[in-house]
C-alpha cells in the first residue's frame, strides 16, 4: 500500500436534532483512489454524515481524521481548504452566467479592477479538459444540459485540488449517456488518487464504481466491506433491516373486485419505461422500489402532473374501461402525497374551511352564496369519520400534528367519493399511531370498495396492508408478487435488477 | 415560406430593435423637424438625467430587487442642496458633493431597510418613495428653488456642437457600465440576480453587495437629479416625479428581466431611456396632445415586452427539448 495514499477516518460520529439522534456513533473509513460506496435508506443519515466531513452541520461527538491527523472542520470554507469537496444534488448553478463564471464565481481573479477573463477562460478550459468535457467556457449555463452543469460544478470543485470529493445522488437526473460519462470522470480521478465517497440509491452503480461500501440504518453505520464481499441483495437487506414490524391490519384479499385502473404501456423519456398494470376495486397494491425508482413519477404522469410521451390510461367509468387523459383521471382520483402543505392544507384557515374548500360546489345556497350550515355539517361529518383531533371545526390546521393534517387532506377528497386512491409516502413523518389511523383508513377505503395504489419507504408497513406488490426499478416494473410475499423475497426483488446494468 | 418564417423568428427575437425602428421611421417621415441632428442632440441631452439614474435602478434590479425611490433620492438630495445654497451662498461644487452624499445616504437607507431588516425591497423603497418626497416637500414648501444666477448657464453649455449634459451622461453610464460588466462586484450582482439562495450557498458576500448596490442606485439617483435641475435652473416640486416607473420601463424595454441576472447597463438603459425620450419628443414635434405621451409609451412597453415574451417562451421551449434527448 502507497504510504501517500489519503486516509479519512470518522469514527464515533453523533448528531443529534432537537433532541432526535439522527447520527448514532457512525463511523466511516475510506482511501484514497477508491470510491466509497454510502448506502442507506431514506433518513439513514448518510447526509447528515457527509453534511459533517462537508462543514455544512456540526457534529455533537466524534472525530474525524484525515491522513492519522484529526481535523475540525466548522464551515464549507474550511471543508475546501482541506481538500474536502462537495458535489450536491441540487447544483448550485448561475444559469444565466457563463461557465468560466460559474466554475470561479466565489474566487474571480482579477487584474487591477477588472477580472480577468483571459485567465479566468484558461483555467476553466483546463479544468474542464481534466474532465474530459468539451463545453466553451464562453457558453451560458442555461444553454447545457444537466449533465454538462454537473460537470462545471465538479469543475468547479476541483479548482481547490480537492483529495476527497462526496457526489451525492449525482446520477438522478442523468440520461445515460452522462452517466457513463460521469463514471468515466470518477474512474479519472480514483486514478489521480481523489478519495471519492459515491451517494446513490442505485444499486448497480454501487457495483461498477465503487471498491468499498458502508451501509448505515436508522443513523448507525451498520456495515463496512469491499464491495467485492456483498451482493446488492446483501445491500439492499442492510439498508432496510429486517424489524419485526407489526401485524397485518387486513389479510390480502383474494377477490378484489372488476378491474377500475388499467395501464398500459406507459412511457416518459428518461423516467418510465413500458409501465404496464391494473387496479381493481377494493385492493390495495403496493408500489414498492427504492428512491429514485420512478414510483413518484408514475403517480405524477398518472395524474398528468407530468407529461406522457406514450401509453394509455383505461378507466372504469359508468359505461365500462374507457380511454382517459391523466388530467381527467386527476377529477376522478384522491390523490395524496408526503407534501402537505403543497397538496392544497391551508395551514391558515380552519379545518372546516380546508374541508370545505374543494367541495364549494356542493355548498352554495340558492344566492350562489356558501351555505354556512351545510359547510358545519360537512366539517363535523368529516371530523366524526376520521376520527380528527381537534378543539373544534374553527381550529386553524396549522395547529394539528402532522397526521391530523393528514387526514384533513384525505378529507378534502373523501367528500367527493372518489373510487381510486394515489397516496404517495402518505405517512411520511407521522408518529407510530398516526401511521397506523391512517394505514386503517387505507383498509377502511378498501373495504368500501376503492382502489388504492400505495408508495412507501417502509417496508413493513406496505406489507401490513397491501393485497400485492409492483416493483420498481429505473423507471420500470419489474415483477409482481403477490400480498403473500415475505420481507425476504420483496427485498430480493429490487436486489434482482440491481445486479444487471439498468440502461434504458 | 421557410424564409418568411426564419423572417418572423428573427424578427421576433428582436421585438426591441423593430419597436424602435418602426417608431423611429414614422417620427422621421411623418414630422418635419424630428430627423435633424441637432433635434437628435436635444433627445440625448434631454435622456441624460433619466438615463443616468436608470443605470444604478439597473444594478438593484440585476440583482434581483427593486428600487422605486429613486425618484424622490433625486427630489430631496438636490432640495438638499439647493436650499443651502440659496440659504447660506454655499459653493456649488460642495453642494454638489453633499447632494451626492445624500443620495448615498438615502441609498443606504433603503439598503438597512432592505438588507438588514429583511422588508421585501418593493414594499421598503415604497414607503422610502412616499417619505423621502415628503420631507422634501416639507423642506421646500413645494415651491420651486431657483438655483444662483451664476450656475444656471451651464445647463446651456455646449463642447463643440455636444451639449456637455450627454458627455456627462457618458461619463456616468460608461463606468458603471464597466463595473457592472468587468469587476467582481458586478459579477456578484449577477449572481445574486440568478438565485440568492445559492449565492449565499457559494459564500458569496450577499448582504454586503445588496447594500452597495442600493447605495450607488442612490447616488446615480442624486447625479441624475443634478443634472435635471441644472437643466432647468431650479428644483422644481416636480422633480423625479415619475422617473421611477419611466426609468423600470425603459430598462425591461432595453431587455434588463425583471427577475435578475441579465442585461448589460450601456446596451440596454441607453436604448431604453432613448426610445422613451424619442417618443415624446417625436410626439411634441408632431403637435400631439401631451397626454397621449403615456398612451404611446404604454404601448410601446406592451409591444416590446410581448415580443419579449414570446422569444423567451420559445427558448425555454427549445431547452427543455435540449435537456432529455
Amino acid at each position: 500500500m502507497n504510504s501517500s495514499r489519503t486516509v479519512l477516518r470518522m469514527e464515533g460520529i453523533s448528531k443529534a436534532f432537537a433532541g432526535v439522534a439522527v447520527l448514532r456513533d457512525a463511523s466511516l473509513e475510506a482511501w484514497g483512489g477508491e470510491a466509497l460506496a454510502l448506502m442507506g435508506a431514506n433518513g439513514a443519515g448518510k447526509s447528515t454524515l457527509m453534511n459533517i466531513l462537508g462543514g455544512n452541520v456540526a457534529s455533537d461527538h466524534g472525530r474525524i481524521s484525515i491522513d492519522g491527523s484529526n481535523v475540525a472542520i466548522r464551515s464549507a470554507r474550511e471543508a475546501a481548504l482541506k481538500g474536502i469537496a462537495f458535489v450536491h444534488q441540487e447544483l448550485a448553478m448561475l444559469p444565466t452566467l457563463t461557465v468560466a463564471d460559474n466554475i470561479f464565481i466565489d474566487n474571480l481573479p482579477v487584474s487591477g479592477p477588472f477580472i480577468s477573463t483571459a485567465d479566468m477562460r484558461r483555467r476553466s478550459q483546463a479544468l474542464l479538459g481534466r474532465l474530459g468535457s468539451t463545453v466553451s467556457p464562453e457558453s451560458r449555463i442555461e444553454e447545457l444540459s444537466i449533465g454538462d452543469r454537473q460537470l462545471v460544478e465538479i469543475a468547479r470543485a476541483l479548482r481547490h485540488q480537492p483529495r476527497i470529493i462526496i457526489f451525492d445522488e449525482p446520477t438522478s437526473s442523468l440520461t445515460e449517456p452522462e452517466r457513463r460519462r460521469l463514471f468515466k470522470v470518477i474512474r479519472g480521478l480514483k486514478a489521480e488518487g481523489v478519495l471519492i465517497i459515491y451517494i446513490t440509491h442505485f444499486l448497480d452503480e454501487i457495483f461498477s464504481i465503487c471498491e468499498r461500501v458502508t451501509v448505515m440504518r436508522n443513523g448507525e453505520t451498520v456495515w463496512s466491506s469491499p464491495m467485492a464481499t456483498v451482493d446488492a441483495a446483501k445491500v439492499v437487506h442492510l439498508m432496510l433491516g429486517v424489524s419485526a414490524g407489526e401485524g397485518r391490519i387486513r389479510e390480502p384479499t383474494a377477490s378484489p373486485g372488476g378491474s377500475l385502473l388499467q395501464v398500459r404501456g406507459l412511457r416518459r423519456s428518461g423516467v418510465l419505461k413500458d409501465i404496464t398494470f391494473e387496479i381493481r376495486a377494493g385492493e390495495i397494491v403496493g408500489l414498492w422500489g427504492l428512491l429514485g425508482s420512478g414510483r413518484t413519477e408514475l403517480m405524477r404522469a398518472l395524474v398528468g402532473l407530468d407529461p406522457i410521451d406514450d401509453g394509455t390510461i383505461w378507466w372504469k367509468g359508468k359505461s365500462g374501461l374507457s380511454n382517459i387523459a391523466p388530467r381527467q383521471l386527476h377529477r376522478e382520483v384522491g390523490f395524496v402525497t408526503e407534501d402537505r402543505r403543497g397538496e392544497g392544507v391551508h395551514l391558515a384557515l380552519s379545518i372546516r374551511e380546508n374541508l370545505a374548500l374543494p367541495n364549494l360546489k356542493s355548498l352554495l345556497s340558492n344566492f350562489l352564496l356558501i351555505d354556512a350550515g351545510r359547510e358545519r355539517e360537512l366539517a363535523h361529518a368529516m371530523i366524526g369519520r376520521l376520527n380528527i383531533k381537534a378543539s373544534g371545526q374553527d381550529q386553524a390546521v396549522g395547529t394539528l400534528s402532522g397526521g391530523n393534517q393528514q387526514k384533513i387532506v384525505f378529507g378534502r377528497w373523501l367528500a367527493a367519493n372518489p373510487r381510486l386512491f394515489l397516496l404517495d409516502e402518505p405517512t411520511r413523518g407521522l408518529d407510530v399511531s398516526a401511521k397506523s389511523e391512517i394505514m386503517r383508513l387505507m383498509v377502511d377505503l378498501a373495504n368500501q370498495g376503492c382502489g388504492v395504489l400505495l408508495v412507501s419507504s417502509e417496508l413493513e408497513e406496505l406489507m401490513r396492508v397491501c393485497d400485492r406488490y409492483l416493483v420498481m426499478n429505473r423507471g420500470s416494473l419489474i415483477s409482481e408478487l403477490p400480498g403473500s410475499a415475505t420481507a425476504h423475497e420483496l427485498m430480493a426483488a429490487i436486489a434482482e435488477s440491481g445486479n444487471g446494468n439498468g440502461s434504458w | 415560406m421557410a424564409g418568411l418564417r426564419a423572417m418572423a423568428e428573427w424578427l421576433i427575437g428582436r421585438g426591441f430593435l423593430v419597436v424602435f425602428v418602426i417608431v423611429f421611421l414614422f417620427f422621421s417621415v411623418v414630422t418635419r423637424h424630428f430627423f435633424e441632428l441637432e433635434n437628435l442632440l436635444n433627445i440625448f441631452s434631454a435622456m441624460a438625467p433619466l438615463a443616468i439614474t436608470a443605470a444604478g435602478l439597473a444594478l438593484v434590479v440585476m440583482s434581483g430587487r427593486l428600487d422605486i425611490s429613486i425618484g424622490s433620492i433625486a427630489f430631496l438630495s438636490c432640495a438638499i442642496g439647493a436650499l443651502l445654497m440659496r440659504a447660506s451662498g454655499l459653493n456649488p461644487v460642495l453642494a454638489a458633493v453633499i447632494v451626492v452624499g445624500c443620495g448615498a445616504l438615502l441609498g443606504a437607507v433603503n439598503a438597512f431597510i432592505v438588507v438588514v431588516l429583511r422588508v421585501n425591497s418593493l414594499i421598503a423603497t415604497l414607503s422610502t418613495m412616499i417619505a423621502y418626497r415628503g420631507i422634501a416637500l416639507q423642506l421646500t414648501d413645494a415651491l420651486l428653488v431657483q438655483l444662483p444666477p451664476d450656475i444656471r448657464f451651464i445647463g446651456n453649455t455646449r463642447l463643440g456642437p455636444i451639449p456637455v449634459d450627454i458627455l456627462v451622461m457618458l461619463l456616468i453610464v460608461i463606468p458603471v457600465h464597466l463595473l457592472q460588466s468587468r469587476t467582481v462586484f458586478g459579477r456578484r450582482i449577477m449572481a445574486m440576480g440568478n438565485d440568492i439562495a445559492v449565492a449565499r450557498r457559494l459564500g458569496l458576500p450577499v448582504d454586503l453587495t445588496g447594500f452597495i448596490s442600493f447605495v450607488l442606485s442612490g447616488v446615480l439617483a442624486s447625479l441624475g437629479g443634478i443634472l435635471t435641475t441644472i437643466q432647468n435652473g431650479a428644483v422644481s416640486p416636480f422633480l423625479g416625479s415619475g422617473w421611477e416607473f419611466t426609468a423600470l420601463a425603459a430598462i425591461v424595454v432595453g431587455g434588463i428581466s425583471l427577475l435578475g441576472g441579465r442585461g448589460t447597463i450601456f446596451f440596454s438603459v441607453l436604448p431604453g431611456v432613448f426610445i422613451f425620450e424619442m417618443i415624446r419628443n417625436g410626439l411634441t414635434n408632431l403637435g400631439a396632445n401631451p397626454y397621449s405621451y403615456r398612451l404611446v409609451g404604454g404601448v410601446v412597453i406592451f409591444a416590446a415586452m410581448y415580443a419579449d415574451a414570446l422569444k423567451s417562451g420559445r427558448s425555454l421551449m427549445k431547452r427543455t427539448l435540449r435537456s432529455r434527448p
